[in-house]
């Protein structure tokens, strides 16, 4: 919009002359301002006024060139000032890794952890590849959530932090151990056999590690304290791992002892060690894992008020068989976990709902599809002639016995009949004759001349010392309530590493828990035992990770004999939890016998209408 | 020699960093720095930053890296406490960070392969450019060529079969729970 110059020199003509000086910020670009205008010729281009030769006079005046002010570059290059938020992660810890013995060659053994790469065999990519760590639901703060959804996925994390694992975890475990690695209340009911200790010990290392955790208590029956000491030093060798025992004053000071991670004690003594202790001294911790944690399922006991009473910021619990005869034993699990309040009676779909939450349940079928089948076979036996009169006298007798009794019968009088068929059934305590002898020697002839090993359980310590001295051939190892714990491992060790030494002669009492025996084929049920869920538990001993043949497992039943109708009894229990859970899980099904039920092996019927009292045995007792 | 080494280990501290897009052109930033295994340290994210409509005229094709590298990762880098040795991304728009810190970054390269935005031109770079760490291989600024060597010292550090592009995946999906947790809380009258 600059004026032309021929504008300017016609303009100059006149003899005052109002010319329009432009400013400069009136532009959009810089440009020098218009002085004057300067005569170019005495003779204007106009031709007018020739005789005019002076300067005209131009006054300047400043005219709004009537521009808007949208157009005019007020705008500045200013953003908003960025705000961060930020999460820090707590400090990991660094264990020492113990020193090996020159004589270890368990380094061989040890299988790294692979991470998954890009050019997998398709076998391998079966696998998922990534386990990544999911917030728990009851995460609720963003900081939370986020700590998880940014921790390495799991396979990362073991092959990454030099954390030497002795074996590459299943899917399965990988899922286990990220779940437990985000849940503050916990319950791992995996079916026995799916590796819940490696799941919890990995996790608890990796926690550890995380810095997220400094003190873990760890509770377990007292014969299952060297099978975690083993598994801790399988899984975990850098764990310092201290075990609660000794005299009062020794296990006061581990308790109160600075610096210890992992202490390891098994239920009578924590119970009894807190009850001693003044509230205030009573330690505390980040994690307490109860193993086998139905031990606590009567909520009422003593056990699980202490058990309860403990300072912790997480709970976990550990157990195949978290319900064994009602429901409602899961509610005295959850009041550990405290999920519910206390004396909390949730119904059953409150039950299921918390069930959903903070159970991980696993079963074979579906976790290890590849793993070798069990095979069950009932061998019917015909009692020796000799065990058969013994038998027959002792039941008529007893049953005679019974019936003069009349009203004064109690449950125990039928009880203590029905476990002296049982025993006849073994053997016949004066000939020695037994039926069930002489079909086990007959299989361990195969089983030994293959080199295999086999357990055989009994409800008896008495049969299986009987046992042993009738075995010899097969250079027979013994495992019961009877030996001294700190004889056990050794026999434990013995029998995997011996070659000679074919058949361990187990009570299911000692050994039906949380022992990994699975280099062992062969598994013999010598006589049952009352519920099939204690018997499923000593058969997973040899059918777990780590099998690489199939299970052969024999129950020895003898005709027309008690075991008969106690084996229908049992068979239709499971058939009815069957078919009301529908999926094949029969580990938690109310089995043991009822009142009625033993009564009725007799057809006697319940005198007091205790028809639903259990009077089974206690599963961790051995019966004399 | 070998404690100093360890020492030197100890210290590795990466960045990994990328940005999302939000909704209407709305930008967030995150960065999450590890150890030499991958193991979290610190996290930090932005707000989301959406350019008005002159911004987005003004700017032009300078507009995304501007917003990226010299907003977002400016912040990140300068609010992060634990300061990282060198700073991985996704995203080639931070490459321009660059200009603005003294840490090297480094553009993901198997990252181009799922951006549609990135050009062929983008795509065939100068073999000097390139420089693998782990399984991956990543693009430095072409402007400042002793990038490479110092990440080469520190890959050297590095496991070869680490994944570095996994870290980076974190980070997007924290990005993500953010900004859902962000968008799903009513708002307070």
């Amino acid at each position: 919009m600059l004026p032309d110059q021929d504008h300017l020199q016609r303009s100059a003509t006149s003899d005052s002359y109002n010319v329009p000086c432009p400013r400069a910020e009136d532009f959009l670009f810089d440009v020098a301002p218009v002085e004057c205008i300067t005569p170019a010729a005495e003779i204007y281009s106009s031709g007018i006024n020739v005789a005019l030769n002076r300067w005209p006079s131009i006054e300047c005046q400043h005219v709004d060139p009537g521009l808007a002010a949208w157009t005019m570059p007020s705008w500045k290059p200013g953003w908003p000032k960025i705000r961060t938020v930020g999460l820090a992660f707590p400090e990991a810890i660094e264990f020492l890794p113990p020193e090996k013995e020159k004589s270890d060659d368990q380094s061989e053994k040890v299988r790294p952890i692979k991470e998954p790469s890009e050019g997998e065999t398709n076998a391998e990519k079966k696998r998922p590849k990534k386990t990544r760590l999911k917030p728990p639901s009851d995460a609720l703060s963003l900081e939370d959530r986020l700590f998880y959804i940014l921790q390495q996925p799991l396979e990362t994390m073991l092959a990454g932090q030099e954390l030497i694992m002795p074996f590459e975890p299943f899917p399965h475990q990988y899922e286990g151990i990220g779940w437990l690695f985000s849940q503050e209340s916990a319950l791992l009911a995996d079916e026995m056999g799916l590796g819940k200790t490696m799941q919890m010990i990995t996790a608890v290392r990796l926690l550890l590690r995380g810095g997220q955790i400094r003190r873990i208590l760890l509770i377990c029956p007292k014969p299952l304290i060297p099978n975690w000491q083993r598994e801790f030093r399988a899984w975990a060798e850098e764990l310092p791992v201290v075990t609660v025992e000794g005299d009062t004053a020794r296990r006061n000071l581990i308790w109160k002892m600075p610096g210890v991670p992992i202490l390891m004690t098994n239920y009578e003594v924590m119970v009894r060690d807190m009850e001693a202790m003044p509230e205030e001294e009573r330690p505390k911790f980040d994690l307490v894992v109860l193993d086998e944690a139905q031990r606590i399922k009567n909520r009422d006991s003593k056990t699980a008020v202490v058990t309860r009473d403990l300072k912790r910021k997480r709970s976990w619990c550990l157990t195949g068989t978290p319900i064994e005869n009602r429901p409602e034993e899961l509610v005295s699990l959850f009041e550990f976990l405290e999920v519910v309040n206390a004396r909390a009676t949730p119904d059953l779909r409150q039950l299921s709902k918390l069930a959903d939450k903070y159970i991980l349940r696993r079963t074979k079928d579906i976790a290890m599809k590849d793993m070798p089948p069990r095979l069950d076979r009932d061998a019917y036996l015909e009692l020796s002639p000799a065990q058969k009169y013994a038998y027959t006298v002792a039941e008529k007798e007893g049953v005679v016995q019974l019936n003069d009794m009349g009203d004064q019968v109690t449950v125990q009088h039928v009880f203590e009949l029905v476990l002296r068929l049982k025993q006849i059934t073994n053997f016949d305590p004066l000939t020695n004759e037994s039926s069930k002898l002489d079909r086990l020697v007959a299989d361990m002839e195969e089983i030994a001349a293959s080199g295999g090993k086999a357990i055989l359980f009994s409800q008896w310590t008495k049969v299986l010392d009987w046992l042993g001295e009738r075995l010899q051939q097969f250079n027979p190892l013994i495992y019961h309530g009877g030996v001294p714990t700190k004889k056990r491992e050794p026999i434990l060790s013995k029998f995997k590493e011996d070659p000679s030494k074919h058949i361990l002669l187990m009570s299911y009492g000692t050994g039906a828990v949380g022992l990994n025996l699975q280099f062992a084929g062969y598994v013999f049920l010598f006589d049952r035992w009352w519920n099939p869920a204690v018997e499923d538990q000593a058969i997973n001993r040899a059918h777990r990770i780590g099998q690489t043949s199939t299970v052969i497992v024999t129950r020895f039943i003898c005709n027309d004999t008690i075991e008969e109708r106690i084996d229908a009894v049992l068979r239709h229990k499971r058939e009815i939890f069957e078919s009301v859970l529908g999926d094949g899980d029969v580990e938690d099904a109310a089995r043991s016998l009822t009142a009625s039920e033993i009564f009725g092996l007799f057809d006697l019927k319940a005198k007091h209408g205790k028809g639903t009292r259990k009077i089974a045995p206690k599963v961790v007792e051995d019966a004399a | 020699m070998a404690s100093g080494s360890k020492e030197g280990k100890e210290q590795i501290r990466l960045g990994f960093m990328t940005a999302v897009e939000i909704g209407d052109r709305s930008f967030v930033g995150g960065l999450l720095v590890t150890d030499r295994f991958g193991r979290p340290l610190e996290f930090q994210c932005t707000t989301p930053v959406k350019p008005n409509r002159t911004q987005e005229l003004l700017y032009g094709p300078t507009l995304v890296p501007f917003i990226l590298g010299d907003l977002l990762g400016k912040a990140l880098l300068d609010r992060v406490s634990v300061k990282p040795l060198l700073v991985m991304t996704s995203r080639i728009e931070m490459l321009q960070l660059r200009t603005k810190v003294d840490v090297p970054i480094i553009y993901d390269e198997a990252s181009s392969e799922t951006d549609s935005k990135t050009t062929q031109s983008e795509q065939s770079v100068a073999k000097e450019q390139t420089v693998p760490i782990g399984r991956q291989t990543f693009r430095t600024h072409e402007d400042f060529t002793d990038d490479r060597s110092t990440v080469e010292q520190i890959s050297q550090q590095l496991s070869n079969d680490a994944n570095m592009h996994e870290p980076l995946e974190r980070v997007g999906d924290a990005l993500r729970e953010t900004m859902s947790t962000v968008t799903a809380r009513p708002r307070v009258a």
